[in-house]
C-alpha cells in the first residue's frame, strides 16, 4: 500500500476512532483518573468491550486465513518499567497516547500541552535508546509469546472462550455499576461540575 | 444507539466500534490498532531539521518512513477531527482544562495544570515506548491477540496507575 493510501485510510479511521472515544466519554480526564482511582469504570468497560470485539473479530479472521497475527515481543523488564511508568503519566496527564488527541479535538486547552510532552518523551527516548535503555529493554525476553502458544491450543476457540469471559464480567459490573450513572451531569465524569455543591453536599452528607 | 447528536454512548457501543477498527487495520496493514509509535514519527521527523544526524539512529530511523507508521500519524490525525466532529455535533466541545482537576487537586493556576499536562505526556510517552506500546497498542490490540508481554504491560500499567491516582489526588 501506498503511503497516501495508507494516510487516507488512516485519517478515515482515526475519524471513527476519535468519534468512538469521544461518545464513549474517555476523552475526559475526569473519566480516566476516576478509573485509575476504581470509583468509576466507564474506561474499563469500553476498553474491556474493545478487548473483547477485537479477540472476536481476530478469531474469526484468523479462523478464515484472513489475517496473521503481529503480537509484540515479550520483553519483561520493558513491559514492566515501561508499563508502570506510562501509568503514572496517564495519570498526572489525565489521557492515554491515544485519548490525548480526542481531547485536543473537544477542544481541551492542556491537551495540547499533554500531546507537545508525549513528543517531547518520545525524542528523550529516541536518543537514550540505543545508549542507555538497550540493557534494560533487552532483559527477560522471550519472543512473541502468546497464551494459546503457551497453553498449546489453537488461537481462534481460546479467543472466542476469553471473549466470553470478559463478556460475562461486564455483564456483572454493568450490573453493578450502571455506566449511565457514571458520566456525570456534564459527561465529563465529574460527578457535579460545580465543587461549591460537591462540597455542600459533602458537608450535608 | 450510534446517533452523533448524543452527548453520549453507553462505554459497550464506543468499545464495539473500537474493536472492529481491528477490521482495516489488520486487512489491509497487517497491523494492530496502535497509538504511541507515531508519536516517535513525529517528533524524529521534524527533530531531524534541526539534528539530521538522528536519522543514523536505527530506532528513529524505524520510525521516520513507510506505509504503516505514516498510517498511523493520519490515525492520530483523524482521532483529533473524529471527536472535534463529535463534541460539535452533541454539543460537548470543551475550553481550557476539565473542571475535574479543580476537584482532584484543589486550587491551581491553569499554568500549574499545562506544566502537569506537558510533564505527564513526556512521562506516558517515554514509559510507552519503554513497554513498545500503550493503552491502545498493547491494552486494546497486544491482548486481543494474547500476547504475554501485553497482559503484564497492562496490569503494570493499571497498577501503578491504581497506586498513582490514589496517592496524589482527592478521591472524585
Amino acid at each position: 500500500m501506498s503511503v497516501f493510501a495508507a494516510m487516507l485510510l488512516g485519517l478515515a479511521m482515526g475519524a471513527v476512532f476519535g468519534m468512538a472515544l469521544e461518545k464513549g466519554r474517555v476523552c475526559e480526564a475526569g473519566v480516566i483518573v476516576c478509573q485509575m482511582q476504581m470509583s468509576r469504570h466507564t474506561m474499563l468497560k469500553m476498553f474491556l468491550t474493545a478487548v473483547a470485539t477485537g479477540l472476536i473479530v481476530l478469531a474469526v479472521m484468523v479462523g478464515f486465513g484472513l489475517a496473521k497475527l503481529s503480537p509484540k515481543p515479550t520483553l519483561f523488564a520493558a513491559d514492566i518499567i515501561g508499563g508502570a511508568i506510562l501509568g503514572i503519566g496517564i495519570v498526572v496527564a489525565g489521557a492515554c497516547p491515544g485519548t490525548v488527541l480526542a481531547q485536543i479535538g473537544t477542544g481541551y486547552k492542556d491537551a495540547i500541552f499533554t500531546f507537545v510532552g508525549g513528543l517531547f518523551g518520545a525524542l528523550a527516548f529516541t536518543y537514550a535508546e540505543p545508549g542507555l535503555l538497550k540493557p534494560i529493554l533487552t532483559a527477560g525476553s522471550y519472543g512473541r509469546l502468546t497464551l494459546d502458544q503457551l497453553l498449546g491450543v489453537p488461537f481462534p476457540p481460546l479467543a472466542l472462550a476469553f471473549a466470553a469471559l470478559i463478556i460475562g464480567f461486564l455483564v456483572w459490573l454493568e450490573k453493578v455499576s450502571p455506566w449511565r450513572g457514571e458520566i456525570g451531569p456534564n459527561a465529563d465524569g465529574v460527578p457535579t461540575s460545580d465543587p461549591v455543591v460537591t462540597n455542600a453536599a459533602a458537608v450535608a452528607g | 444507539m450510534f446517533s452523533l447528536t448524543t452527548r453520549a454512548w453507553s462505554p459497550y457501543a464506543a468499545g464495539v466500534v473500537i474493536g472492529l477498527l481491528q477490521i482495516p487495520a489488520f486487512y489491509f496493514l497487517g497491523t494492530a490498532l496502535g497509538t504511541s509509535s507515531s508519536y516517535v514519527t513525529i517528533s524524529a521527523n521534524i527533530a531531524s531539521f534541526f539534528d539530521p544526524s538522528i536519522a543514523a539512529i536505527k530506532y528513529a530511523a524505524n520510525h521516520m518512513g513507510g506505509a504503516k507508521n505514516w498510517w498511523q500519524v493520519a490515525l492520530i490525525g483523524g482521532i483529533v477531527l473524529g471527536a472535534f466532529i463529535s463534541s460539535r455535533l452533541s454539543g460537548t466541545a470543551r475550553w481550557g482544562a476539565s473542571p475535574f482537576w479543580a476537584q482532584a487537586m484543589g486550587a491551581h493556576t491553569p499554568a500549574q495544570r499545562y506544566l502537569m499536562a506537558f510533564t505527564g505526556g513526556f512521562i506516558m510517552v517515554f514509559g510507552a515506548r519503554i513497554a513498545d506500546g500503550c493503552t491502545s497498542g498493547h491494552g486494546v490490540s497486544g491482548i486481543a491477540q494474547l500476547a504475554i508481554g501485553s497482559f503484564v504491560a497492562v496490569t503494570a500499567m493499571f497498577g501503578a496507575g491504581i497506586i498513582t491516582a490514589n496517592l496524589i489526588y482527592k478521591r472524585v
